[in-house]
Order: C-alpha cells, then structure tokens, then sequence
C-alpha cells in the first residue's frame, strides 16, 4: 500500500506497480476483497491526494475532484452549483457510503445503478484524465461508459469538468424502499439556457445512463425560451411518454409480419415509471 | 482440550441494584456489552491452535453427483482434513422432525448450497480454496421448483413429494352463503436474515469426544443430532451456546456444524468456521413460500358461513419443520374469526428450493396474509367498513377453532380491534405543513404529493405458543441461593428475546434477592427445549419461577417453624424477611446461615394431541392474538409504498417488564414490514439469486413506521406462568396483512402477493 500525496505520484505509484489498485472511498473495491473476489497484491490509497479533494472553476465549468465524497457534494453549497449532482449524492446509498464513497470510484465501478452516471450524461461531463509522465487527456463520461474511450494503464481519473448552467436541473431516482437502496430507474434532467437545451439520461435500466435525444429536442422546441418556460400538463405527459417508449422501446415486429411480442408486466411497469420520472423531472424543473 | 481455552462465552453481567421484579422495565443484562461492541458472538470464538473450515456447497438445484475427486485438493499445501458422505461415522440423516437430510450429498444434490465436502486448512482462505479445488462431476437435472407439480413429478427423496397432507373437514360440509369470494394468494420466500452470520468452533475431546460452540438456539437437539451423526453416545457430546446474533429462526445451519466437528475430530485439533453472507443464506431455512386458494361464503350481514382454503406450502428438498408449519397454517386458516364451517386441505411438498424451515410466525403469517385479503375482497362486495366485517365475526374465549378445539384462554379479538380502531389517524400532510413529509421513495426519491394516496387497512392475526400436536413441551432451571446471590442454571438460550432478563426479575420477585445472575448455556445442563414457538416466556419462566418459590420455601421453613407460622405469611423485600404483623424481621443473608440452598423443578403444560383424519384435535396449549392498524402512503403512479404508521393492540396475558414487551412488538413489526414490502430471497430455477443484504433488502430505520402500541390488553391466562403471553410471533404474523389491506384501500388494486411489487400497487387509471 502506497499513500502518494500527489496526482503525479499517484499515477507513478500506479505505473510503476502494473497490478497495484487505487482505492479512494473502497465502498465497492472492499467488498469484492470482502467476498474473496478480489486480492489486489498491491494498492495505491488516493486518501491524502488533496488536490483532488475540492472544486475550482474554469470557463463557466466547474472542476469537480475525483476524490469529493458524496457526502461533501450532497452539502447546500455544492448544491447551489450543481443540484442534480448534490441531489444524486443525497440518494446513493446509506450516510456511511456517502461519507466514503467519491465521485471518482461512482464513474470508475460504472455500475449501472451508480447515481451519479445519468448527472453526468445529462451535463456532457467530460473527464481530465491524469496519465503516466505528467499528461492530461480529457474523455467524455459518455465515451467511457460506452467504452469507446477507456481508461489506459496507469491513468487516474482527476478531475470532472461540468458546465456550469444556472438554470433548474433536476434528479429523481425510483427504489424499492423509503431507505437507501440500489435505483430501479432514474432520471437527470438539466435546462441550458445558454444552448436552448433540455438534456435528459435515464439511468439504471441499461448498462450505461440512456439519452432520448430525440425527445429532448421535442422537449426544448416547445419551450418558449424568451419567456414564461412553463409547458402543459399534456406536453409533461407526452414527454414522459416519448422518453419511456425511446428507452424502454417495444419488441421489434418478426420478420413475417406477425404479431409482436408483448412486453412482460415488469417491463412495462419500468416503463411505467421511467416515464413518470421524466414528466416529474420536466415539470419540476419548468416550474 | 478443556473449554477454557476456548473464549466467546458470554459471561452475564450481574443485576443493577434498581428497578427489579415483575412488571417493571429491567434493561437487558448484556446491552451494554452489546451496545459497545465488546459482547463476544460466535464469530468471535478463538482457540489455541485452532484450524479454518470451509464448506464445498452445491452450485445447482438439481444434479446427480457422478464423482467426487479430493485427492488434488488434500494435496494443496495447509489443507489438514477433507471429509465427505465416506466420512460420516454415524447416521448419514438427519433432520430435526425426521431424518431426510444428507450430512453431505452423495448421490444426488437436491438444492443450491446443498453440501457436498468440507475442508480443514491453517487459514480461512486457504481452506476456501481447497473446497473449491475439490472436483465433482456433476449430472445436472431439471430442477423441479413449482411446488403445484410436485404432486405428478418424479419423487426428489424416495418417500415421495408430500411431506404432509392434512384434509381439515369441520361442519358441515355442503353449507354455502349468500355472498361468496374468492382469491388466490402468493407469499414470497422470507429469510431471517440474522445479523451476525453462523459461525461456530469444534474442540476435540481427549476422551474420543466433541465439544460444539455455537450460537444454537435448541443445543440438546444439536447434541443428540450431532452424536448420532459422529457415530458417539450423547454424552460425548456436547454444546456450548455462545453469543446469539440475532435469531427469529433456528439458528446455526447444521450443514456447517456437523462437519465441523467431524474435521476437530479427524485432525485432534480446533476447527472454526464463520460464513460469509452469501453462505449464510445458502445455508439456513427460510419462511416457507405458498401458494394460497380461498372462498369466503357469508351471509347478506357479512357472517362467515364457510371457508374453503387450499394451502400449498413449499418446503424445499427436505422436511425439517415443515409438518409442523403446516399444522399452524391449516389450523388458522380462518384466523381469529368464528367460522362454523370449513373445509381446508394443507401441503407441503418437496422442490428443488431453496430449505424452508422454522421462521418466527411460521404458517400463520402466510395464512394471516390470505385469509385478511378475503375480508377486505367481503366487505367491498357488501359494501361495508372493513374493520365492521371484521368486527362482526371476531372469535371469543369459548368459541370453537375451525379444528374442533374450544378456545379456553383469553381470546380479547374484539377489544383489540376496537382499540386500534379507536386510535386518531395520523395527520395527512395538508394538515401539518410544518413538518417536513417524508414521500413514499424516500427523502431523495421520485415521490410527488399529487400522485401521493393514503391508504387505511387492518389485520388480526393468531399463532400458537409452544410446540403443538403432542410436542412433549418441558423446560428444567435451577436456582441457587448462596452468600445473598442467586444464579439461575437454565439451558433456555438468549436470544435477545429477554430470558436472561425475565429469569432475573422472576428470581427478584420471588426470593426478594437483587443479584441475580443467569449461567451461561451448554449440553451438561437438562434441557430446556428450543428459543422458538414463544415457549421460553411459559416453560423456562415457569421452571425457573418453581425453582424459585421452591428455594423460597427452604429459606423460610425454619423461621416459619420457629414462629408458628406458615411460609405464606413471611415476606421477602429488599433482602429482608419481615411477617405479616411485623414481629418478625430478619435478613435474607442472616436466614441463610451461610448455607447454600438449591432447588431444581420442571415446568411442562398440559398435553396437546396431533390433527386427526380430518383435521381435528386440540393440538395447541395457547394462543395468543393481535390487531394491526396500517396506515401507508402509495405514490400510485410508480407503486412506491411507505408505510406511514402501524398501531398495534396486542393480547400479551400480563406485562412483566413494559420496556421489553415494546421492543419485542417493535421488532415483530418491523420483521412483518419486510416480509410485506421488501424481503422476498429470489431463487430463479433453484438458483439463488443476489444473496447478499444489498440485493435482499431488509427495512431500514427510514422504512420502520412510527410504531403505536395502543394497547396492551392484560387478561391474565391462567394456565400460563404469571397469566404471561408471548410477545413476539404474533406481531410478525399480523403486520404483513395490515400492510397489503392499506396499500389495497389506498391504490385500488387487489395486493395478492407479498411482499408487494410496485406495480401491484400503481393505481389503474
């Protein structure tokens, strides 16, 4: 186990030992290692790599360490920056994951459930990637949950770079329980004013966060930009419904003609839910 | 080796000076240990030298094993021992209500985690390694999992697929009524979920002997299971029960503890083993799911005429207690209403399920769950209150149970539900804008006030205490009295259902001695029977309540004899021994004369006998009821349930210690919560499916309601020890049926399953 206290030493720890493991938080690395999935030979703990521990702002962005707890993004002041963000902190799991569990291990694990994903999808995060000499490259959250562009050896995740909005944005998550637990589905939801945008990610029914990018144009065409932004009911229903049916679509017609399957009741029922998510999401963040 | 090389045991803190006695709230003896972490469970147990078990365990529901190769796993370096079905000295069954279950599979294996072998080895990852070294070449079968086809499938043991058939006829059976409904009702797989996972500790004896330490909840069944097993007589055995973490069930998997001490055994030295959470749930017996069928007939004022129930209960690959489960399911397949005539047939069958066992409130609550749906389904049709329904066929001290048997203890039904019913509604949302409004999904989630219904509903529920249908229910404590301290030798184990505590105010009260402590458990003691059933409230404080008056009169015969007067007109208080007019005033510790007094004394309540042909037979010593009031909040869109109160009347005989009996309902609650909202083990094809506390979800404090006891009704039961009921099944047994009746009455929907899915809870628009 290694304790850097810098970004640079941390990718050089890494680069030097092929097989050491980062560990910020542990939340999910422990628990393989707990179930004896997991024995890393070494770690490289990121702990007491303070620089990646705050946030700082850059051109209209705000620069999100990796290493924020949970908890510290769930506070009223990072709120005030990035609701979404603070609101899918607040979600993701009990106060003692949250106090541990970073921003940076939540992308990293990429789990399909991980809260803070769709936030991301829907802001266009991108990553800055610390690489082995000193390097920095960015990726899109987008691109590496698609795997498109996936970490390389040594690399370490170091910043989030997300726009800075000014404008409502919005997080719901569905669970089965009024306590914490795992997202059965969940909508990020942010307007840009700036762009005459509404962007949307449904998280936790795929393997990565869902953008109906389609309805989200809808969404934004109706909208009276200038003015009042509220939409009708109607307009709320009809976008949950176009988000719902784009994320959760019907079964494909077979080839002879016949009649399709139907969708068994529990994936309807997603799809229930998914789109009254969306038209709360909308309706809360026109209002 | 002796057990004092072996730590774990948890020493009982002595009595605190005040409150003490009956009725008042003593705090338990070890919360503190318990509360600061310092409170030794199994998995805590350590010896001198001491080897780690690891158990190979089935991955397929259904398989014919061809081959068991072991020899390159004996070969691995730090493996000590491997032992397998060629490896069992004694009787290769066993079973606590009949031996059908292998000590490990040979031929066959009959459910996932079944075992198949066990490994010694120097550490825990090392052991772990071996087992999974051990090859076997497996024929997997189709596993058989609908328990409707067990009827017609091929027999999974050669005894056949019905474990037991029981025809319930009473009355007449061609009577009808004016209004009839039907149902068909699902109950999912409840686990017990304890929180400290098995774990247990095997010291070899120098005598060719056995020493078993584990947090067991019925250790002289697990000696005399263990000693037939290891080819041993009883005596050479022996277990030591060791901190229980949590136990509604019984505890401490014997697929785990029997090989254990077949490995101490074979290597001469001490073997552990502590499951993980996976094995854990692989390992022990879940609540039994069923499968339920009804017709409710009534007359046009809403009086049950007759009932028919199905009941079908899947037990899993093998027995256990699963006679018994039914036995409670059929008897209170009309739950506590007066119903004349009744027409029920209970199975349960055999499948490649995961086992079902012993599980607190076992039968009844399934039951409770149908049979509370019927009368919502027969007050809707007759379009009356719910709660009047239920009302108008409450069961009454004197009435007859559907098997014949008169109820003959308090049966307050009607008082119960009146006092539920009585208790002001919480306030909705609207009335109390201050306060913040916690939504059905949680203070982040999804949930929106204006898809928000709140729904009212209610449930009575029965269960039995202790052992039915001729259960020989006997419980041995002794009390001894030395230098103004008694201890209590009783082998009834705390389970953190409060033994330890009662057994101290019972002693309190009796020899007016503060310092009371309670021994630890182990096998050299006589028995006590197992933590289960609500029994230890009845037989061991009985015993221990003998044992005490008995000591009692040994102190007080000499005074007695020396004034001229009888033991009764002698009072003990505060260690002082003081007549009835005041004359005489002595000390307990004067009295004593340095002696040291001893009493041992049984406690055993009347005989029952089993279900007959049809049903029929006076099969329980007591009953015990209670009436649940649910108020929950249903976000009818996504089907989000947040259950926003339960008020609980309860029929408890008498209250001996207030504080105790509010965490017991607490906590019977809260279990009754998960079964009928979250808790439901996923086993698709035999295979179970996330077994771990994050994919089974178990209520946490945001789920738990605010709990109101409205009412503890006190009608002492006079054949009970001190009037005293059992607290803690029935809670269970009734929350479940109160949830799903609010989520009916709040979305509309029928909530035939638990526990309940969201979509069975979105309102159909």
């Amino acid at each position: 186990m290694t304790l850097p206290a810098s970004l640079d030493e941390a990718v050089a720890a890494l680069a030097a030992t092929p097989a050491a493991v980062p560990v910020a938080g542990g939340t999910d690395l422990m628990t393989s290692v707990n179930a004896g999935q997991l024995r890393p030979t070494a770690l490289v703990g990121l702990g007491r790599v303070r620089e990646i521990r705050g946030w700082q702002y850059l051109d209209g962005h705000a620069l999100l360490g990796a290493g924020l707890t949970h908890a510290r993004m769930g506070r009223p002041d990072f709120a005030a920056l990035i609701p979404a963000l603070a609101a899918a902190a607040r979600a993701a799991g009990p106060p003692q994951i949250r106090n541990a569990g970073t921003l940076g291990g939540n992308i990293a694990t990429a789990a399909p459930s991980g809260d803070t994903l769709p936030v991301l999808a829907a802001l266009e995060a991108t990553l800055v990637v610390a690489s082995p000499g000193g390097g920095r490259r960015e990726v899109s959250v987008s691109h590496l949950l698609a795997g498109m562009d996936m970490l390389r050896g040594g690399e370490l995740i170091g910043w989030v770079r997300v726009p800075l909005l000014h404008a409502p944005q919005v997080f719901l998550k569905a669970t089965g329980r009024t306590g914490p637990g795992r997202a059965t589905a969940s909508v990020a939801l942010v307007v840009d004013p700036a762009r005459r945008e509404v962007r949307c990610a449904i998280g936790a029914i795929a393997p990565m966060p869902l953008r109906p990018l389609e309805a989200e144009r809808w969404a934004a065409s109706l909208i009276d930009w200038d003015g009042e932004r509220g939409l009708p009911q109607e307009a709320l229903t009809a976008f949950g419904t176009y988000v719902a049916t784009a994320c959760v679509p019907d079964p494909e017609v077979p080839a002879d003609g016949g009649e399709p399957p139907k969708l068994p009741p529990a994936v309807l029922h997603l799809r229930r839910t998914v789109a009254a998510l969306a038209r709360r999401a909308l309706g809360r963040a026109l209002s | 080796m002796s057990h004092d090389t072996a730590t774990g045991i948890p020493a009982q803190a002595d009595a605190e000076a005040a409150p003490h006695g009956l009725g008042v709230s003593l705090p338990l003896a070890e919360a503190r240990a318990k509360t600061e972490g310092t409170f030794p469970y199994a998995a805590d147990l350590w010896a001198e030298g001491l080897l780690w078990a690891a158990v190979l365990r089935s991955p397929h529901a259904h398989a014919r094993v061809v081959s068991i190769d072991t020899r390159q796993a004996a070969g691995m370096p730090g493996v000590h021992a491997i032992v397998t079905h060629e490896d069992v000295p004694g009787e290769g069954l066993h079973g606590r209500y009949g031996a059908d279950r292998p000590v490990f599979a040979s031929e066959v294996v009959r459910h996932h985690g079944e075992p198949l072998a066990a490994v010694a080895a120097d550490h825990p990852d090392t052991a772990r390694m071996a087992a999974a070294a051990i090859m076997v070449e497996y024929e997997v079968l189709p596993a058989q999992t609908d328990p409707e086809e067990a009827f017609t499938a091929e027999p999974l043991h050669p005894d056949g697929n019905v474990v037991r058939h029981i025809p319930l006829r009473h009355g007449d059976q061609e009577a009808t009524g004016e209004t009839v409904v039907e149902g068909v009702y699902r109950i999912g797989r409840q686990d017990p979920a304890p929180v400290g996972a098995e774990a247990g500790l095997a010291v070899p004896r120098p005598d060719g002997g056995v020493e078993l330490y584990a947090a067991s909840t019925d250790p002289h069944a697990d000696r005399d299971r263990a000693a037939a097993v290891y080819g041993l007589d009883p005596e050479r055995v022996k277990v030591v029960v060791t901190g229980v973490p949590g136990a509604t069930a019984d505890r401490e998997d014997p697929g785990f503890l029997l090989p254990l001490g077949l490995l101490a055994m074979r290597t001469g030295c001490p073997v552990k083993l502590a499951a993980t959470r996976e094995e854990s749930f692989l390992g022990h017996a879940h609540r039994h799911p069923t499968l339920l069928r009804y017709r409710h007939h009534a007359d046009a004022e809403g009086r049950l005429v007759r009932v028919e129930a199905q009941i079908l209960m899947d037990c899993g690959a093998y027995t256990d207690s699963s006679r018994e489960s039914l036995a409670a399911a059929v008897a209170f397949a009309c739950g506590p209403y007066v119903v004349p005539h009744a027409t029920i047939d209970g199975w349960a069958v055999r499948t490649n399920n995961p086992p079902a066992g012993h599980v607190r409130g076992e039968g009844a609550l399934q039951v409770c769950a149908a049979y509370e749906a019927q009368m919502d389904k027969l007050a809707k049709k007759l379009g009356l209150e719910p709660a009047e329904v239920r009302a108008r066929n409450v069961l009454a001290t004197g009435d007859v149970l559907p098997t014949g048997q008169t109820v003959t203890c308090p049966a307050p039904v009607a008082e119960l539900l009146q006092a539920v019913q009585d208790f002001p509604l919480p306030a909705l949302p609207k009335d109390t804008p201050e306060e913040e409004w916690l939504l059905p999904g949680g203070p982040e989630g999804a949930g929106e006030p204006g898809a928000v219904r709140r729904g009212v509903g209610y449930g009575l529920g029965m269960v039995h205490m202790l052992g039915a249908e001729g259960a020989d229910e006997v419980s041995t404590a002794t009390v001894r009295v030395q230098d103004g301290r008694a201890t209590v030798i009783c082998a009834a184990v705390e389970t953190g259902q409060g033994f330890t505590t009662l057994a101290r105010q019972i002693v309190q009260e009796t020899l007016g001695i503060d310092e009371v402590a309670v021994a630890p458990v182990d096998t050299d003691q006589p028995p006590a029977g197992p933590s289960c059933h609500s029994r230890h409230t009845w037989v061991s404080a009985g015993a221990v309540e003998r044992a005490a008056k008995m000591v009692r009169t040994q102190l007080l015969q000499p005074l007695a004899h020396q004034f001229g007067m009888s033991t009764e007109l002698l009072q003990i208080t505060d260690g002082k021994i003081t007549s009835y007019d005041g004359v005489l005033s002595t000390t307990v510790t004067e009295a004593m004369d340095g002696k040291e007094l001893w009493a041992t004394a049984q406690c055993r309540p009347h005989p029952t006998e089993p279900l007959d042909g049809a049903g029929q037979g006076d099969a329980f010593v007591g009953l015990v009821f209670c009436a649940v009031r649910a108020v929950v909040d249903v976000d009818v869109e996504i089907g989000s349930v947040r259950v926003v109160e339960l008020a609980v009347a309860q029929d408890v005989g008498r209250v001996l210690n207030p504080a105790q009996i509010a965490a017991r309902i607490e906590a019977g609650l809260t279990q009754g919560l998960g079964a009928a909202l979250t808790e439901n083990l996923r086993a698709p094809q035999g295979v179970l499916r996330h077994p771990d506390l994050t994919g089974y979800a178990l209520p946490t404090a945001l789920d738990a309601p605010d709990i109101r006891i409205v009412r503890l009704v006190e009608e002492r039961d006079v054949v009970a020890p001190f009037g005293a009921k059992a607290a803690s099944a029935v809670p269970v047994v009734t929350a479940p049926a109160a949830v799903a009746s609010a989520v009916r009455a709040a979305s509309g929907r029928p909530v035939n399953r638990l526990p309940i899915r969201p979509q069975a809870a979105v309102a159909q628009s």
